[in-house]
């Protein structure tokens, strides 16, 4: 397919529905079998230049504006990303980089040890 | 002219222009959105405004503040714990003004501006307003009404009814509030003669509704809950995690409704005695809106109110104006109209309308200076001598790099902000002091870049030499070397017999590297022969003969192998891994047979296999007597004799090889495998330009051709635009004197032609007439063919080509595997 025709962003619809399907594998007991579809799946949309990132366990504070967040527990300074709702997607082309979905994900204070 | 117009919103603020007759909205350099929450946090060392705000309102109340525009003009402040005084709504707008300012992007000072409030201000609450707009540092603020602003931008759009005279009103529901306005225009000016709202009642009320109404009551259902509702509102509730997801899922279900008839909710939770819960919530847009109309009466009887009291009949009314997010709702629209039997006007958007309708009024007003409120000792001049030092690492390994700049000038009174260039970090507004120290976050495998930037109180950007920060993270890291040559994949040239390279990663590429590449099988290999799939990867030019290259690693997977027959055509997953250290890996996976086979090399473990070393060698040998015969036949003599000499020293080197043993432990086999590779480079610049004139002939008769077709066929717009950025790419693809790229530009090209011919009707004819007599070869089952060749002729008299081009491909699917793939006798099996 020519890759100019494809719209980056109409692709992110594809790009949410495949982290959702990865983890919803990874959760499974035989879910390794489609490891392989999944990172082709990945790759191939690394070779158009959207890559994208699970945040899940991240620090979290105000200055990550790739993320919209929403807080939830009582109120910490400490915080850690503990769901992702939609991942955070970037497209490299060459030398630069965009922004283009901001993660979704849910914080709450890190539980100390 | 002002030009400048802000919809400095209680929920959300946006900021346009007006310029040569057009309205730009601009947008938030962070996250790309068109409005900015209202609302500041005071965080530890940082002021930060917007959407990173709005996420601490609910949980951190005393140092986050928002809907301070329903304080406006009151005597109330605000006192913010490491706050010095107290903080008034004022302060508060100029916050949120000073932050719009960043979004102008066009490098212009925002120095004047058209700022709108609700119909509801009175003059207090207005000069408020203007004051904020002077400690933003506005000279010149004017104030326009909301509803006045929208109608504007109805008002100014190309195909807006042009009126001199008449009423309509402005329904105004956002996410937080909601305001009904009575406009009128007389003798072309436009006034408010009444107006309603609730600052309390918006689009976050109706994703609440979502969940404690449909939700929830499921999820009781489902499983086993105690007191499911206050655990999910109350902060330190089990459930509050769930209450906040729950929340982002119905604003999407909501947004989907607006288009689709249902909406799925999907997630997972356990219940009170630990049991895994899975649900799929279908939300239909008929329990939406039942959900939906109380709260949309509260906004209809206000409408009600302002119709009466102002002794109105609907058809003295226009149209009702819609604005704000929610009025994206159709239901809204519907009860709308319905109410007053009058046309619901949609035609602008809802978001960003009272924004584009002040900056149409800024378009028409002339700047004048309004007197400061406050003294502002602040300028650009003062701070001239202030210059910065940075230090940082250029490029990490690591997530975060540790950044600090030095300044020396006076830094009282000024902040800086540093944000990421992709727009995924921002620090906010910080005091800037004589050291500042940052973690910066980098994007993985990337070159990230930040600016800095010192700014004034007013959030002007102070000019400084500051020169733009690089930060390399992971693969271009200076730990990571570059590669020093082409690492290729050996494949099948099926046209000339022969093998050729295909880069995998390019010289210069930055260590370590992975990638997968499906190729397909070019012959068939019988489960259980000796024929068998050669897998090799060499080092060095890849527009070079394969043989002049090294060979760094391989997998041979013979038929004796295969769990059954691999057939040409079927796919092979190539994975190559090189790490910084050039361990190569590789994995080879056979779509066909499910097997996988898997193989590792090092530098320190050159890869030489004897048997396959005799096969190359005499491949080499092959060649090189070819290509005697082509030059003796062209009377080239002396190249001629050039390679006589080189075919004695391959035919030595290969009887070498004979005599090893395939465990032979000595060094013979790589000393032979140079002398391989210093003779196949021999030959590849004696013979490589003569290829290269080939090839590049080749391209420009598949070009004349692909001509001939675009204009004996009519090709649509969509391939005539294919064919122009092929033809773009022509001058850099001839200029790699890579063959096998302009080989590929060649098959493209080609693939082209084919593609238009096929569409059309004569062509196809033909096509089905050529199979029909055999000249592709005799059909496998004639009975089947029979029948398709039956089909294909009605086909034809009907003038289905639809049709045709399906028994086109059914018939070719019946010639015999020969026909369709060359039999190639050699080769590594893959192309």
């Amino acid at each position: 397919m020519d890759q100019t025709s494809l719209s980056h962003t109409s692709l992110l619809p594809l790009v949410n529905q495949l982290f959702d399907l990865e983890k919803k594998l990874n959760k499974l007991e035989n879910g390794q079998k489609a490891q392989r579809n999944l990172r082709r799946m990945r790759e191939s949309l690394e070779d158009l230049g959207l890559f994208f990132h699970d945040p899940l366990g991240e620090r979290y504070d105000e200055t990550r504006t790739d993320c919209e967040a929403s807080i939830a527990g009582e109120y910490s300074e400490n915080l850690v990303i503990t769901e992702v709702l939609k991942p955070i997607i970037h497209l490299k082309e060459g030398p630069s980089v965009q922004l283009l979905q901001l993660g979704l994900v849910i914080v709450a204070a890190k539980q100390s040890k | 002219m002002i030009n400048f117009g802000i919809d400095l919103g209680t929920t959300n603020s946006a900021i346009a222009k007006f310029e040569k007759g057009q309205v730009v909205i601009f947008r938030n350099p962070i996250g790309q959105k068109d409005t900015l929450p209202s609302v500041v946090a005071f965080r530890q060392n940082r002021i930060v405004v917007g959407d990173k705000a709005r996420e601490y309102l609910a949980k951190a109340p005393k140092r986050v503040i928002g809907s301070f525009k329903r304080k406006m003009g009151t005597n109330e402040t605000y006192q913010v714990e490491g706050v010095q005084g107290a903080i008034s709504p004022a302060d508060l707008s100029a916050y949120v003004l000073k932050e719009l300012k960043n979004f102008v992007h066009t490098g212009e000072k925002v120095e004047s501006a058209v700022i709108t409030i609700p119909a509801s201000f009175d003059t207090v609450q207005s000069n408020a307003t203007r004051k904020a707009g002077e400690y933003a540092g506005f000279e010149s603020v004017k104030l326009l009404q909301e509803p006045i602003a929208a109608s504007l931008a109805y008002a100014n759009q190309d195909e807006a009814d042009k009126f001199e005279e008449g009423q309509w009103l402005v329904y105004d529901l956002g996410g937080g509030t909601f305001d009904v306005a009575l406009i009128k225009i007389h003798d072309g000016e436009m006034q408010v003669l009444d107006h309603e709202g609730d600052n309390f009642l918006g689009g976050t009320d109706f994703d609440q509704a979502i969940v404690e109404q449909l939700l929830i009551p499921h999820l009781e259902e489902k499983g086993k809950f105690e007191d499911l509702l206050n655990q999910m509102r109350s902060a330190s509730g089990k459930y509050n995690g769930l209450y906040h997801k729950l929340l982002l899922l119905a604003e999407d279900a909501k947004v989907q409704l607006s288009t689709q008839p249902d909406a799925e909710i999907e997630f997972e939770t356990e219940d009170d005695e630990g049991n895994e819960l899975e649900i799929l919530f279908t939300i239909k847009r008929a329990e939406f809106e039942a959900i939906l109309a109380p709260y949309l009466e509260k906004t209809l009887e206000m409408m009600r109110n302002i119709v009466q009291r102002n002794s109105l009949n609907p058809e003295q009314l226009k149209f009702v104006l819609m604005v704000g997010g929610s009025t994206y709702i159709p239901y809204v629209r519907e009860q709308v109209a319905q109410q007053l039997n009058i046309e619901v006007n949609t035609r602008i958007d809802p978001t960003t309308a009272v924004a584009v309708g002040a900056a149409f009024y800024a378009g028409t007003q002339s700047t004048k200076r309004s007197a400061p409120a406050v003294e502002i000792p602040m300028g650009d001049t003062q701070f001239q001598g202030i210059q910065v030092k940075v230090a940082y690492q250029k490029a990490t390994q690591e997530l975060t790099e540790y950044f600090t700049a030095k300044f020396e000038g006076k830094t009282e009174g000024l902040f800086y902000r540093i944000t990421r260039g992709d727009g995924g970090f921002d620090t906010g507004l910080k005091p800037l002091q004589e050291q500042i120290e940052e973690d910066l976050p980098l994007v993985k495998d990337t070159f990230n870049t930040f600016s800095l930037r010192v700014l004034d109180e007013q959030n002007n950007s102070l000019p400084l030499d500051v020169p733009a920060i690089g930060i390399t993270q992971g693969r271009y890291s200076v730990v990571g070397q570059p590669l020093p040559n082409d690492i290729c994949l050996e494949v099948d040239d099926v046209e000339n017999l022969t093998t050729v390279l295909e880069v995998v990663f390019e010289k210069n590429t930055v260590l370590p590297v992975r990638k997968t590449i499906t190729k397909q099988i070019t012959r068939t290999i019988a489960k259980g022969s000796n024929e068998h799939l050669t897998i090799s990867i060499v080092e060095g030019p890849g527009t070079a003969l394969p043989a002049a290259n090294q060979t760094i690693g391989f997998i041979r997977i013979s038929g004796t192998e295969l769990e059954r027959d691999l057939i040409a055509g079927s796919d092979v997953e190539i994975t190559l891994e090189m790490s910084e250290s050039r361990d190569l890996s590789i994995q080879a996976y056979l779509m066909m047979t499910d097997q996988e086979y898997e193989n590792a090399f090092s530098p320190s473990e050159r890869a030489v296999n004897v048997p396959r070393l005799a096969e190359e060698l005499y491949a080499l040998a092959d060649k090189i007597r070819k290509e005697i015969e082509e030059a003796e036949m062209q009377d080239n003599y002396e190249t001629a004799q050039k390679l006589v000499d080189l075919e004695y020293e391959i035919l030595d080197i290969a009887d070498k090889c004979k005599r090893l043993k395939e465990d032979d432990v000595t060094d013979t086999k790589f000393q032979l495998e140079d002398q391989k590779r210093k003779i196949a480079r021999k030959v590849d610049e004696i013979t490589r330009d003569k290829y290269l004139i080939r090839v590049k002939q080749e391209y420009f008769k598949v070009k004349r051709e692909m001509e001939d077709v675009l204009e004996y066929y009519t090709p649509g717009e969509e391939d005539q635009k294919l064919f122009t950025k092929m033809m773009n790419e022509e001058k850099s693809t001839l200029s790699t004197n890579s063959t096998l790229k302009i080989q590929e530009l060649i098959n493209r090209v080609r693939r082209l032609s084919f593609r238009i011919k096929w569409n059309n009707s004569n062509f196809i004819r033909n096509f089905f007439m050529q199979l029909r007599n055999g000249w592709y070869g005799t059909f496998t089952s004639p009975a089947k063919a029979q029948d398709l060749i039956r089909q294909g002729d009605q086909a034809i008299e009907v003038g289905n080509d639809a049709r045709l081009r399906q028994v086109i491909n059914a018939l070719l699917a019946l010639l015999p595997p020969a026909a369709r793939n060359q039999i190639n006798s050699g080769g590594t099996g893959i192309g």
